[in-house]
C-alpha cells in the first residue's frame, strides 16, 4: 500500500486533490522506446508510469501459441529502460497485456524478463504479476447459465466451442490493479488487461474522478498518437480536479483540442463511448481546451459504474498447420482466366490426392484484383501482373505442404483455351516457392461474460526481488 | 465532389477483432457539415459499398472533430485464415471515389 498511501498524503489535502502526473511510457512496449521522449517524461517527476503490451490487433497467433509479437531482445529493452526510470524515482511502473495476448506464457516470460533486470540492474523491489487466464469449467459454466454473449458478428459461444479452444483470456479492469497496488507493489506486470486500467487504478484508488481519469486513461494509452503529427514518444497526462492536461514528451508533437478529440475516434466502434469490466466511459459532453500551441486541458466526460460487472474474454483455437505458395503472373490470358484456372486447378488436385489428404482448406489472395479488398466488384482494367498467395491450412504440415505443391505444379502447367504461354502460366520470385508458415489459430471467442465477482478471476502474485 | 477531395483523413482500422471501423475527417465545420447530410454516406449506401446487411453497419456524427465514424461489422474475424487484412488498416479504398 505504501505509494497508495504516500501520494495520498502528497496529493490529496482538505478535500482538494493537487496535479497527478502520469506517464505514459509506450502503447507497444517491445518495438524500441524513443529515448529522448522518455527521458524527458522521467524528469518531469512523474506520479506513475505505465506501458501497454498487447492487444488482439495483431491477430490469434500471439494468443494461441503463447509468443509475443516484439522480439524477445526488444521488449527486455524497453521493459529494462522503463523498470530503471520508474525505480530511480520509486514510482509504480504497471505494464498491461504481458507478452502480446497477457495468457500465461506471455506473463511468465515477461516477468522472468523483469526478474533478470533486477538482477543484472541490481534493483531490489516488490513485483506483483496478475493472471488473466479463464479457466474452461468456469466458462463453460457461464455458457450454461446463458451468461456468456457475443460481441459483433460473433455466433454465440457453446460449450464445445470452450472445450476447443487452446487458449481463453479475459481482459481485467482497474479493480485488479487497485489489488495489487493494495499488496504493496512497486512494479506491476499484468496478463491481459484492458488498456485504460493501467492508468486508472491508482488515480482511482486517489479519489480522483472517474470520468476524466478514465477519459484520459483512454487517450495516454496510446502514448502520442493522439498529437500532430502523432507518433510514439512518451506522453504526459497530468490529472486536475476536475480534468486533465495532456502534453507529448516529444516537443515536434503538439496535442491539439481537434487532434485530441479526434482520437476518441481510434480504433473505436462507437466514438462516445467506452465500456470498461466496472462502468461505461461517455464523452459526449467532453470539452477540449488548448492551454497553449502544444497541451489540450480535457474535462466533461462521465463515468457510470455497473450494475453487472462483466468481462471480456478471448479465446484462439488451432485450425490446423498453414503453407502458402507465392507466385505471379504477367500473362493477360492468366489474369482473365483466373476466376476459372484457380478453382479447376484445386478440383484437379484435389481428385488426384488420397482421401485422406484432401482434408485441408485453401485460400486465395490475387494481388492487383482483390487481394487485400473484398470488392463487390472487379476491376475495369485488369492490372499488367497479379501476385497471388495460396494459403493452405490442413491437420500436419505435411498435408499442407503435400496440397500446395501439388497446387503449383498444375497451376504452373494448367492448360485452357486460349493460352499464350504454354511453358508456364506463374513468375516465381525464389524457390522453393512453398512456405511453411506455422500454426494457424482462430479468434474463437470474443464475448461478453458476466461475472458476480471480479477479484476471483485475476489472482494476484506478489514477490520481493 | 468526392470524398477523396473534400477529406482530410480517410482511414480504416479494426476496432477488436470483429469489427471494421472507418473515420472520415475534414478540415472544417463547412465540409464535414457538406458530408454527413450526403446520402452517400447513410447506412445502406454504406452497405451496398461494402457488400454487407445495413443492419452491420452503423454511422456516427462527431461534429466536435469534424469527423465521422463508420462501423462494419468483419465479413471475416480478424486473422482467421482467408482474412485478407488482420488489421484492417487497407478497408478504405471503396470510399475514396465516394461522390457526395
Amino acid at each position: 500500500m505504501k505509494h497508495v498511501e504516500r501520494l495520498k498524503s502528497d496529493l490529496i489535502a482538505g478535500g482538494k486533490r493537487a496535479p497527478m502526473r502520469i506517464l505514459s511510457a509506450s502503447g507497444q512496449i517491445g518495438y524500441g522506446l524513443p529515448l529522448d521522449s522518455l527521458a524527458q517524461g522521467f524528469a518531469r517527476k512523474p506520479h506513475l508510469v505505465g506501458a501497454d503490451m498487447g492487444s488482439v490487433d495483431p491477430g490469434p497467433a500471439y494468443l494461441g501459441t503463447g509468443t509475443m509479437g516484439p522480439s524477445l531482445t526488444g521488449a527486455k529493452a524497453d521493459l529494462g529502460r522503463v523498470l530503471e526510470g520508474s525505480r530511480a524515482l520509486d514510482i509504480p511502473m504497471i505494464v498491461g497485456s504481458a507478452g502480446t495476448g497477457g495468457a500465461k506464457p506471455q506473463l511468465d516470460s515477461t516477468a522472468a524478463m523483469i526478474r533478470e533486470l533486477a538482477r543484472e540492474k541490481g534493483l531490489h523491489f516488490r513485483l506483483a504479476t496478475i493472471a488473466a487466464d479463464m479457466p474452461k469449467s468456469m466458462v463453460s459454466d457461464a455458457v450454461r447459465r446463458g451468461r456468456v454473449r457475443p460481441i459483433g458478428g460473433m455466433t454465440p459461444l457453446t460449450e464445445a466451442d470452450v472445450a476447443s479452444a487452446d487458449v481463453i483470456v479475459g481482459q481485467m479492469g482497474s479493480e485488479a490493479f487497485q489489488r495489487a497496488l493494495a499488496a504493496g507493489a512497486d512494479v506491476i506486470i499484468a496478463g491481459r488487461a484492458c488498456d485504460t486500467a493501467i492508468y486508472a487504478a491508482l488515480p482511482g484508488m486517489l479519489g480522483y474522478p472517474m470520468g476524466p481519469t478514465m477519459h484520459m486513461a483512454k487517450i495516454v494509452e496510446c502514448a502520442s498518437l493522439c498529437c500532430v503529427p502523432g507518433g510514439r514518444d512518451a506522453m504526459l497526462g497530468t490529472l486536475e480536479d476536475e480534468g486533465f492536461v495532456l502534453e507529448s514528451m516529444n516537443p515536434e508533437r503538439r496535442a491539439t483540442p481537434m487532434s485530441v478529440a479526434a482520437h476518441s475516434l481510434y480504433e473505436q466502434d462507437n466514438p462516445y463511448e467506452v465500456f470498461e469490466p466496472d462502468g461505461v466511459l461517455r464523452v459526449n459532453d467532453a470539452n477540449y481546451v488548448a492551454v497553449d500551441a502544444r497541451r489540450t486541458r480535457v474535462s466533461g466526460a462521465t463515468w457510470t459504474p455497473a450494475r453487472q460487472h462483466t468481462v471480456k474474454i478471448e479465446g484462439a483455437t488451432r485450425l490446423g498447420e498453414r503453407c502458402v505458395l507465392l507466385c505471379a503472373t504477367a500473362d493477360p490470358r492468366v489474369i482473365e482466366g483466373l476466376d476459372t484456372i484457380v478453382p479447376a486447378v484445386d478440383r484437379n488436385v484435389r481428385s488426384m490426392l488420397p482421401p485422406e489428404a484432401v482434408d485441408y482448406t485453401v485460400h486465395v489472395r490475387r494481388y492487383g484484383i482483390d487481394g487485400v479488398i473484398d470488392w463487390p466488384t472487379p476491376p475495369t482494367v485488369m492490372p499488367r501482373e497479379v501476385f497471388l498467395l495460396l494459403e493452405f491450412v490442413a491437420p500436419t504440415m505435411a498435408m499442407a505442404k503435400t496440397a500446395c505443391t501439388m497446387t503449383k505444379q498444375y497451376l504452373l502447367h494448367h492448360g485452357f483455351p486460349g493460352r499464350l504461354s504454354t511453358s508456364g502460366n506463374l513468375a516465381f520470385p525464389f524457390t522453393p516457392p512453398e512456405v511453411e508458415a506455422g500454426t494457424a489459430f482462430r479468434f474463437s471467442i470474443y464475448h461478453i461474460m458476466d461475472v458476480a465477482a471480479l477479484a476471483p478471476l485475476f489472482p494476484v502474485t506478489v514477490e520481493d526481488l | 465532389m468526392k470524398l477523396i477531395d473534400v477529406a482530410r483523413v480517410i482511414r480504416s482500422k479494426n476496432a477488436g477483432p470483429v469489427t471494421l471501423s472507418f473515420d472520415l475527417m475534414f478540415e472544417d465545420e463547412a465540409h464535414y457539415r457538406h458530408a454527413i447530410q450526403s446520402p452517400a454516406l447513410s447506412v445502406g449506401a454504406i452497405a451496398r459499398l461494402y457488400g454487407v446487411d445495413p443492419q452491420r453497419v452503423r454511422v456516427y456524427p462527431y461534429p466536435v472533430a469534424f469527423a465521422i465514424k463508420i462501423a462494419i461489422d468483419r465479413k471475416v474475424v480478424a486473422g482467421t485464415p482467408g482474412d485478407r487484412d488482420v488489421y484492417g488498416a487497407q478497408q478504405h479504398g471503396p470510399l475514396l471515389e465516394i461522390e457526395l
